[in-house]
């Protein structure tokens, strides 16, 4: 049994092997070290190495694998703990997350990202339902690190549940509060909590550091209480499977898997893919990108895969508006190929700034307008459009491109058509 | 033959056979596989016999054959190794929200049937038209409609699904319609399943005789009358209107002598003794004739073939529709002949014989018993008898008889009358609007029909079917029971309209009474010989059919075989336009059809016989008021927009019975089913060639 532990599943350089091929390697061992920026790697299964290149180091894994794991060495400090076990932002960036925490937040706050904005991806919230303290002890150990004098836990007001569980485990403790937010995408980017909660704009390129707070994922929170109390690395994930799949379209909920276990063989613990199927996506349906089935494997980073229905066929001239919040032009490109369509004209929301080559929105969730953009798409011949736009933008295209007689496809049609969720269009008024 | 890979992943659910010789150790794939199609032939025929747990092809494809097996052979699991455990199919009946529109959730290819999992979650109906990518119009079936439907062509996700995307879905009757009609009970029939040709345009039409189709009727459920009353509330406003009427006065005529001149004294009818001679000297090609009476005695007397049975009516006032008309109760004249060599004047299928033993008494088209019939017997040119001069001048010759008693019959004094009847053409708005169409013969010879004469049932300015082009004529239902039609058809006597049939036809009396049914006029189009000219009829007819905005549409014919073309062509022109349509015809065994299209889904059979054949017995196949009360009733099922359940594979006349149980039970209507040629003695062809006994 073959697992592949790649070595960039961070922000930063990719990491170098402190192993050789054929060594004998126990799960939890560190087997890669960063350079420069970046985590710690640790193998999550019990083998031998059977093979190092580039990007990854293979290990041939022993038949029988247990739970046990080779615990970090103890730490001083609660940063180095965190560096030990190689914590990284588990929400889908992967900044490591010990250099977070050597920010020093005199006034400042913890802001605990519990929105879990991407649809269908239900394990964070599910974490916090049945076991909140987890959560909020890392807050308390990211409170104690930075030395925030207080935090607050954002939630979207939807997840009543995990609300009150997360209110009753928080009894007594009065410096951390719990901050409910609206049900929009994309409420869970760090600069939109942060403007939710504090009403002023970061610019694309400022760190939360200037708004004086660090913000830290959920599950990122939990690896740091489990980097403290148990001395575990980062070798399981918890991630959704979720789509077509015989056991249902509902959320499939794995909790800590190890890290390199291939998403085909969850996808099989589901039941299998039901039938056709259009893409397989990895991570949450506005964010994700078409993963490989033969490929894909568990990350530190990875939120979920979700199995699709085939996109819908026209065969036409498409538009393509690019967002930040969403897809890029590439997935985009990828989207209309998969539905048959000529891609006409691509334009950017208004709002996209690219930052060390990625796209970032200069305000998520609070349109600039796009009328110019449609109205460009139009004279480059689009028939339709597809969009990859958050909410409100979503909203604002809705209010113009079917006046002017043009169809409007959402990247995430195919997704959400696929698990019956509200497709993204119009807001209610 | 073996089917192909891709024909056996669309067949996955039908039984599985080997179609030759197969060895042991074999894994069975699609090219070892029979095509199933062919089965129930070949079931029919006694090549096979499919037993109760034969496998499914999905399950035996890769499969391996444990032993040797012949061709034919069924697969059943005692013969094979590594039998694929089928995918329990989605319950595709078992939908949520029945109701909702029809929406693609996936990419799907003609021929695929959708399921409930090809369907869109109704959800998000209102955002995915707000972005214009569906449009749920009314033509927009409901999720309950199409599952189970196949598909007719090629329809991406997204796509909504109408009538015309679906195989076999005939115009899409909106569910309000159900409300406006007031039908108690609802009954449908369907006949003769077997649709393997698709008729287009008029080219290249092969003549394929399936085996062991039949017809069949097949009841449906009854609808709630509390519906009946909301509708009838509903249309309260809008008023029955009379546009003509026409009455009937009858004479009665008890006795028919010879006399020295043509009169009707009291109730006896004179006919004067030299007549033949005015009426053999009328034609050129009739080179003698015969004038026999025909009383109840003679019943048992030899006869050449009947060619027609005819009122003996004339009009007193009006014209032919309307007005007045006088006619003699008792008697009919009967148009019978040979050419000079003796041979009938019919293509294959004549009546001569024994008169009582070849005709079907009562019937519409047919003498009653009792009645006397002024019979000519009428020799043409040798060799005319095949062609349409001959038999024309056989009718034309008669009908010079015919006439004169016509005018002694306008003559009579209107104190001989022994009951009027009166017959109104109403039009009822609000009600389902219907017309009948009725395909009439045309191809020549022996296969025309003259069309309104001066006077009923005449020939005297009549223009012959064929003349005019065989084109459709719209006419009003009184204008068909005043003798519009003088029929020269009667060839196949068991299955072809006499004149007499017109002036009783049972289904335009049946639609005229239905006081749910607005009838909007009758139309007749003529079966040409040749096909392209036949689909040049259809086209006008649907055109015709379009024009009249009608709601509903019943198509029948006369004869079998060769005029079905036709027949089928006209329902699908009328089912294309996205109106019901219920065909009747003579179908069961022999009659069984050879071509067919999607909308041939309502068919009504006019077999009676007890063989499912044309056995040559007159009118004994026609259409009779049983047939017209359960077309119309199906009519109202299609406009209902019931369902009709397909037909079974052969013939099975226990499905008629069960529909008009159906209707009886649903309505309280006691309906008489007609007897058929059993209840007479065997005629020297049924006792020869048709009911042979061992």
């Amino acid at each position: 049994m073959k697992r592949v532990m790649l070595l960039k599943q961070h922000v930063g350089a990719p990491c170098v092997p402190i192993v050789h091929e054929g060594d004998a390697v126990k799960r939890g061992q560190c087997i890669a070290e960063p350079s420069g920026l970046g985590a710690k790697l640790h193998t999550s299964v019990t083998g031998k190495v059977a093979k190092i290149t580039e990007t990854e180091i293979i290990i041939d894994a022993d038949a029988v694998q247990s739970e046990e794991y080779v615990k970090i060495k103890e730490c001083e400090s609660i940063v180095d703990s965190v560096f030990e076990a190689g914590v990284v932002g588990a929400g889908g960036a992967g900044f490591p997350t010990h250099i977070k925490l050597k920010t020093e937040l005199v006034d400042g706050y913890i802001i605990a990202n519990c929105v879990e904005c991407e649809p269908v991806l239900s394990h964070n919230i599910k974490l916090l339902e049945e076991n909140p303290l987890i959560v909020i002890n890392g807050i308390k150990y990211a409170m104690e690190a930075t030395k925030a004098k207080s935090a607050c836990i954002a939630i979207k007001v939807k997840n009543k549940k995990a609300i009150e569980s997360i209110k009753k485990a928080l009894d007594g403790i009065d410096n951390i509060e719990v901050k409910e937010l609206r049900d929009m995408y994309p409420m869970g980017e760090e600069r939109a909590i942060i403007h939710e909660i504090f009403g002023d704009w970061l610019t694309p390129n400022q760190l939360p550091l200037e708004a004086n707070c660090v913000v830290l994922n959920t599950e990122t929170l939990a690896n740091i209480t489990r980097a403290v109390e148990d001395r575990k690395p980062v070798i399981d994930k918890d991630i959704t499977i979720g789509g077509k799949v015989k056991n249902g379209t509902g959320s499939n909920i794995f909790f800590q898997m190890p890290i390199g276990t291939p998403i085909s063989e969850l996808i099989e613990k589901c039941g299998g893919i039901d039938g056709e199927y259009g893409e397989i996506v990895m991570g949450g349906p506005y964010t994700g990108k078409a993963g490989d089935i033969n490929i894909s494997t568990v990350t530190k980073i990875s939120g979920g895969a979700i199995v699709t229905i085939p996109l819908p066929e026209y065969d036409g001239p498409l538009g393509l508006l690019v967002c930040a919040c969403g897809a890029d032009e590439e997935r985009l490109r990828d989207i209309a190929a998969k539905m048959k369509s000529k891609v006409v004209g691509v334009t950017a929301c208004k709002n996209v700034e690219v930052i060390r080559g990625a796209n970032k929105c200069e305000t998520p969730g609070d349109c600039p307008g796009q009328a110019q953009g449609i109205l460009q798409l139009k004279k480059d011949g689009a028939k339709r459009i597809l969009i990859s736009n958050c909410s409100d933008c979503s909203n604002t295209v809705m209010c113009c491109a079917p006046n002017l007689g043009i169809p409007v496809y959402h990247h995430t049609d195919h997704v959400f058509r696929t698990v019956d969720h509200e497709l993204t269009r119009r807001l209610p008024m | 033959m073996s089917m192909s890979a891709e024909h056996a992943a669309e067949l996955k659910n039908e039984v599985a056979a080997v179609c030759c010789r197969t060895e042991e150790g074999t894994i069975i794939s699609a090219a070892n596989l029979e095509d199933p199609n062919i089965f129930p032939d070949l079931e029919a025929s006694g090549l096979m016999k499919i037993p109760e747990n034969c496998l499914k092809i999905g399950q035996v494809i890769g499969a391996k054959l444990m032993k040797t097996i012949d061709s034919l052979t069924p697969l059943t699991s005692d013969l094979l190794e590594g039998i694929v455990e089928m995918k329990e199919e989605h319950a595709s009946k078992e939908i949520s929200q029945p109701e909702q529109k029809a929406v693609l959730k996936n990419n799907l290819k003609a021929g695929a049937v959708i399921e409930a999992i090809d369907l869109e979650n109704p959800m998000n109906f209102e955002k995915l038209e707000d972005s214009l990518l569906i449009k749920l119009t009314d033509a927009v079936l409901t999720r309950k409609q199409v599952i189970g439907a196949k598909l007719l062509k090629d329809a991406p996700a997204l796509s909504v699904v109408t009538g015309e995307m679906l195989e076999g879905f005939d115009a899409f009757v909106p569910e309000k319609a159900v409300e406006v009609q007031a039908a108690q009970a609802v009954q449908s029939t369907i006949v003769g399943g077997l649709l393997k040709i698709k008729i287009a345009e008029g080219k290249g039409i092969d003549i394929e005789v399936p085996i062991g189709t039949g017809s069949s009727v097949v009841p449906v459920k009854e609808q709630a009358s509390s519906v009946v009353e909301v509708a009838e509330n509903k249309v309260e406003k809008l008023e029955e209107k009379v546009i003509r009427t026409l009455t009937r006065k009858h004479f009665k005529i008890e006795k028919v002598e010879m006399g020295s001149e043509t009169k009707v004294d009291g109730t006896t009818l004179y006919i004067r003794e030299d007549i033949l001679k005015n009426a053999i000297a009328s034609e050129e090609l009739v080179v003698d004739m015969k004038l026999e009476i025909i009383t109840p005695e003679r019943y048992n007397e030899y006869s050449e073939t009947i060619m027609d049975v005819q009122p003996i009516a004339t009009k007193e006032e009006g014209e032919l529709g309307e007005g007045i008309t006088r006619v003699i109760d008792g008697v009919i004249v009967m148009v019978t002949g040979t050419d000079e060599n003796g041979v009938q004047i019919g293509e294959f299928g004549s009546s001569e014989g024994i008169l009582d033993r070849n005709i079907m008494w009562g019937r519409p088209g047919a003498p009653d018993k009792g009645e006397i019939f002024i019979k000519t017997e009428v020799k043409v040119k040798a060799g005319t008898n095949m062609e349409r001069p001959g038999p024309m001048a056989a009718h034309e010759a008669t009908d010079v008889i015919t006439q004169e008693i016509r005018e002694a019959l306008k003559a009579a004094d209107d104190s001989l009358v022994v009951d009027t009847e009166e017959f109104k053409q109403v039009r009822r708005p609000g009600k389902k609007k219907v017309v009948i169409v009725k395909e009439i013969m045309g191809q020549g010879a022996m296969h025309d029909n003259f069309i309104l004469p001066v006077e009923p049932a005449g020939t005297l300015g009549a223009k012959p079917n064929v003349d005019l082009g065989n084109v459709p004529i719209t006419v009003s239902p009184l204008q068909v029971l005043d003798g519009c039609i003088h029929a020269i058809t009667c060839i196949g006597p068991a299955s072809k309209e006499t004149t007499r049939h017109y002036w009783r036809e049972p289904l335009v009396i049946e639609t005229m009474k239905d006081e749910e049914l607005d009838l909007a006029g009758i139309i007749f189009v003529g079966s040409p010989q040749v096909n392209a000219e036949k689909f040049y009829v259809s086209k006008i007819l649907g055109m015709t059919v379009e024009a009249m905005d009608v709601d509903g549409a019943i198509v029948t014919t006369e004869g079998f075989g060769n005029n079905h073309i036709d027949f089928a062509s006209h329902i699908e022109q009328i089912g294309m336009r996205g109106i019901s349509v219920v065909g009747v015809t003579f179908s069961a065994v022999q009659g069984q059809l050879v071509v067919g299209n999607p909308y041939m889904t309502s068919l009504v059979d006019n077999n009676k016989s007890a063989q499912g054949i044309e056995n040559e017995v007159l009118e004994n196949n026609c259409l009779a008021p049983e047939d017209a009360v359960r077309a119309v009733y199906m009519l109202k099922a299609r406009m209902g927009g019931e369902d009709i359940k397909e037909a079974e594979r052969k013939w099975n006349p226990n499905v008629k019975l069960n529909n008009i149980d159906v209707i009886e039970n649903g309505t309280g209507r006691k309906i008489e089913l007609e007897a058929n040629e059993q209840s007479l003695e065997k005629s020297k062809k049924r006792r020869e060639i048709y009911e042979v006994e061992e």
